[in-house]
């Protein structure tokens, strides 16, 4: 039996979004925009203590800024800092997780518990018992302590990156097929395991930056002035002046909102990033 | 996955490998919490066991920085999780995938801006010379000071909730996506209509997502320090803020009280996750069956 | 006569067809399957039955009302998902007893219903359990007695089989379909399995690219499918193609088969004889059987089916299957000679579709 074919209408209609979901949505851009975008204003300000828009616009407070005496050690000392700590992080995580996916996976739960762990140790909590043991020299008050301190921290964000993307390659699997093949565990390691899961240390990575890089607390508690980085600098000049904490705070801003897209970016190959947020939480 | 032939897994030189990694939480995190809780009970000139520390955290000072951490984490739990449902229902059922992706990476990031930055940014809306301070008197000849002030317990509740909402969207969203089609369909052939739906099961289903949402952004709150140590400092005293200024100065003059509070944070602290980690299992299970 | 019926339905979906021009009635307490492959329309059709997706044309009517723009919590009708879509929030008793909730029976009254309805399906012990600690078949009965509790006036399965186990689905399959005859409630019943269709159901409606192939009971459908399409999808059917001649035979390329009617065929029409396998005999030597169909050919393949043995048997280039029983098997061998021998009425004629 054949029928004719009748032309083909577009039923489907396009569905929009309701009134009270604009309004709800509006609302939150709101809440969440104003804060940042009166931050970039205010930076950009002359005067603004008396009216709703700046009196005048200079970029004066960013060249100030930039030339504090202690701007480019502040941020060079961030970024040692940082980088220091995905250093540690990755030497110590990253095998481990490796080994426990593959030969000791009965151990997998105490791990992810293990990694819950730093989120029920507030900062503050964490810098007093490491002040507290390590009161010798010369690990006490050293950017040493802080560095283990910032990777105690740090290190759910880089463990669940890591650990998912070793389960979605099924790093057991391609283990045992490359040993049948010859190769020992280095090489594994190195020529298989590490390259499958490049986006996930990648996106580990970032995120232990860009969380390192606007840590205050245990920098602040643990080492103080003796390793200024550039959350220091900033909450100084929050009493200093405070354009200049802006020009700052637009700084911080940016670079994180660069490492936001940058992790997502590399993430979209593959894994997501928002629900990591909540997972490593 | 199928049972391999015996392998020789769990052996000495597997633990081995995970030495270092251990030695380094033993040092970094294990050795310290437990001089922590091992301090909190010990007299510092004597060294005998003693409950006096605890004791002395029943001072004025110290009950109400644990009383006003409680409050603030509670209320902006509280509102976070309210406000973080509705907003992130309005996201979940918004017709474009793009909008979508943009509000969700929108929080993503915002939920990580607790800080100095942040709090500095709140005082340059709700300042004394803030844009909404200015904006409310000159339109509505409204003076917003001094029954308000950012550098308060209420400032601080507006200042955090701003990290809150963000983390409950992120949060809600796969709680919403596990909310099968086939139970809503399933419910309508049963004469249920919309009201009915929510709250025979879609409600129920969610309510372990809700209750992980108050006790993750409880515990979010409680440990937070560097927004509260820039908007409020000496004025407010909270449980971190307390035990920053003991690190600071005052720990020579007796440590024993700082441990003791830290302690205390971390049982807190330790319950909230423990019901956040146990309302998580239950909500993945109902989201898988 | 006619309890639910669709009259001219037809759903698009941006440019592509899903169900066109729909014409069905179906009895009061009769089972009728809707079967084809994935893509042919049977779950929108059936959605569309529930009030889940709006007809573009056409009406619905339920036992005389217009039910087309009724919405799905107002129709009376219990629908069973594939994916079972137990509420995991409640107990077997909470979830059997839901749609009686809604309807604001009174608990004592849901109590004894629910308590009625798990008798029928056999999971009296279940009661207070979760759904998450049954397993799938338990899931799926319990899924039934919930969209029987209501007593509705229809009831639609969705392919409710497909997520279990093969030895699962026999059993259910005929679970369901004792409850239906015993409640003789009216069924419709999606699935893309064969077998299931053919065994449980008063009618069978085959259905291909979102039209419907044919109507017909079960054992219609086999022997005397009406189109090419439900002949080759219904079991399998040796094809011979070939050319009409006479009032009974088909000329094929290398012989000529003998059929029973060609009814509507003109001399010389090209045609294609289907012959089911079970139809066909083997025979080591030369059959003598008067009018019957008698081809030569070489055995190529045996392949053991458990109940029977197909062989893959070489006619004139071309694979023919044969199923013989175990027993015979024995004495056919790889490469043996052999004879195929067929009645006219197993064979059935179709027009060539000139596609």
């Amino acid at each position: 039996m054949k029928h004719p074919q009748k032309p083909v209408r577009e039923t489907d209609t396009k569905i929009r979004p309701t009134g009270w979901q604009i309004l709800c949505i509006a609302l939150f851009l709101f809440y969440m925009l104003l804060p940042i975008v009166s931050t970039y204003a205010f930076s950009v300000a002359t005067r603004w203590d008396r009216t709703i828009l700046p009196e005048g616009y200079t970029l004066e407070f960013y060249i100030r800024a930039f030339q504090t005496s202690y701007f480019t050690i502040t941020l060079r000392n961030s970024l040692i800092l940082s980088v220091a700590t995905i250093v540690v992080s990755l030497i110590v995580i990253v095998p481990t997780v490796y080994w426990v996916h593959t030969r000791l996976i009965g151990l997998k739960p105490w791990l992810d518990v293990l990694m819950i762990l730093p989120f029920g140790i507030p900062t503050v909590v964490l810098a007093l018992a490491l002040v507290q043991v390590y009161n010798f020299p010369p690990i006490a008050r050293s950017p040493i302590l802080l560095i283990g301190a910032v990777v105690v921290y740090s290190m759910p964000f880089m463990y669940r990156p890591v650990s998912n993307a070793l389960q979605a390659i099924d790093a057991l699997t391609l283990t045992e097929a490359g040993q049948i093949l010859g190769a020992n565990v280095f090489q594994v390691l190195s020529k298989i395991i590490i390259p499958n899961i490049l986006p996930g240390i990648l996106s580990g990575t970032l995120l232990v930056f860009s969380t390192v890089f606007a840590e205050y607390t245990l920098t602040s508690l643990i080492v103080g002035a003796g390793f200024k980085t550039f959350p220091l600098l900033l909450v100084e000049y929050t009493r200093i002046n405070g354009n200049i904490a802006a020009a700052f705070s637009v700084v911080s801003f940016t670079i994180a909102w660069l490492f936001s897209i940058l992790i997502l970016w590399g993430g979209s190959k593959g894994q997501n990033a928002s629900a990591e947020t909540i997972q490593a939480r | 996955m199928m049972r391999r032939s015996k392998r020789k897994t769990g052996q000495t030189s597997d633990w081995m490998r995970l030495l270092p990694f251990f030695l380094f939480c033993l040092a970094f995190e294990v050795v310290p919490i437990l001089f922590l809780m091992h301090g909190s009970v010990i007299d510092k000139t004597t060294s005998q066991f003693t409950l006096q520390h605890y004791l002395d955290v029943n001072r004025p000072l110290y009950i109400n920085s644990f009383l006003n951490s409680i409050k603030l984490s509670g209320i902006t739990a509280i509102v976070g999780v309210i406000f973080g449902t509705f907003i992130g229902y309005a996201i979940y059922r918004w017709p474009s995938k793009r909008v979508q992706h943009i509000l969700i990476t929108l929080s993503d990031v915002t939920t990580n801006f607790a800080g100095a930055p942040l709090a500095f940014a709140f005082v340059v809306i709700l300042g004394m010379n803030g844009i909404i301070t200015q904006f409310l008197l000159q339109y509505f000849h409204y003076e917003l000071y001094p029954t308000f002030s950012i550098y308060s317990f209420s400032g601080l509740i507006v200042a955090y909730i701003y990290f809150q909402l963000p983390l409950m969207v992120l949060l809600i969203l796969p709680a919403f996506a596990g909310i099968k089609k086939e139970w809503r369909e399933s419910a309508q052939s049963l004469g249920a209509n919309t009201f009915q739906f929510w709250r025979y099961i879609g409600i129920p289903v969610l309510t372990p997502s809700l209750i992980a949402g108050v006790t993750l952004l409880f515990a979010n709150a409680f440990g937070a320090y560097a927004t509260a140590y820039t908007l409020v400092q000496a004025k407010l005293s909270i449980v971190t803020l307390q035990i920053g200024y003991m690190i600071a100065g005052e720990i020579r003059k007796d440590p024993g009280v700082g441990m003791a509070m830290a302690v205390l944070s971390l049982v807190i602290m330790g319950l909230s996750i423990g019901i956040y980690q146990a309302a998580t299992i239950r909500a993945r299970r109902w989201s898988k069956s | 006569m006619s309890y639910l019926e669709l009259k001219n339905v037809s759903k698009f979906y941006s440019g592509v067809v899903a169900v066109q021009d729909f014409n069905l009635e179906i009895d009061k307490g009769s089972l009728v399957s809707f079967l084809g492959p994935s893509g042919c329309g049977k779950t929108t059709t059936l959605r569309m039955i529930a009030g889940f997706g709006r007809l573009d044309e056409g009406t619905i009517l339920l036992d005389g009302e217009d039910i087309t723009d009724v919405p799905p919590n107002r129709r009376d009708i219990g629908m069973v998902f594939q994916a079972y879509a137990l509420f995991p929030n409640m107990t077997v008793q909470g979830n059997i007893g839901f749609g009686l909730l809604m309807k604001k029976t009174p608990k004592k009254e849901i109590k004894k219903k629910v308590d009625h309805v798990l008798e029928l399906v056999r999971l009296q012990d279940t009661a207070k359990r979760f759904p998450h600690q049954l397993s799938g078949g338990q899931q799926q009965r319990i899924a039934l007695a919930r969209a029987l509790a209501v007593q509705p006036r229809v009831l639609l399965l969705d392919e409710p089989l497909s997520a279990l186990d093969a030895e699962v689905r026999v059993v259910l399959r005929g679970e369901i379909r004792r409850i239906q005859s015993e409640l003789a409630i009216t069924t419709v019943y999606v699935t893309h399995d064969q077998e299931e269709a053919l065994s449980i159901s008063d009618k069978v409606v085959v259905m291909n690219k979102g039209v419907i192939e044919q109507v017909g009971i079960p054992e219609e459908i086999y022997r005397a499918p009406k189109t090419h399409f439900v002949a080759t999808f219904i079991g399998t059917a040796n094809q011979f193609l070939g050319k009409v001649s006479g009032t009974n035979t088909v000329m094929c390329n290398h012989f000529h088969l003998l059929v029973d009617d060609l009814k509507g065929f003109n001399e010389g029409q090209r045609a294609v004889v289907l012959v089911r396998p079970e139809t066909i005999q083997v025979q080591p030597d030369p059959p003598e059987r008067k009018g019957w169909n008698i081809i030569p050919g070489e055995v190529e393949t045996i392949t053991f089916h458990g109940a029977v043995t197909r062989l893959g048997v070489n006619i004139y280039g071309q694979r023919v299957a044969a199923d013989i029983t175990v027993a015979h098997t024995k004495s056919i061998s790889l490469n043996q000679k052999i004879w195929l021998l067929f009645s006219p009425d197993a064979c059935q004629v179709m027009a060539v579709d000139e596609e």
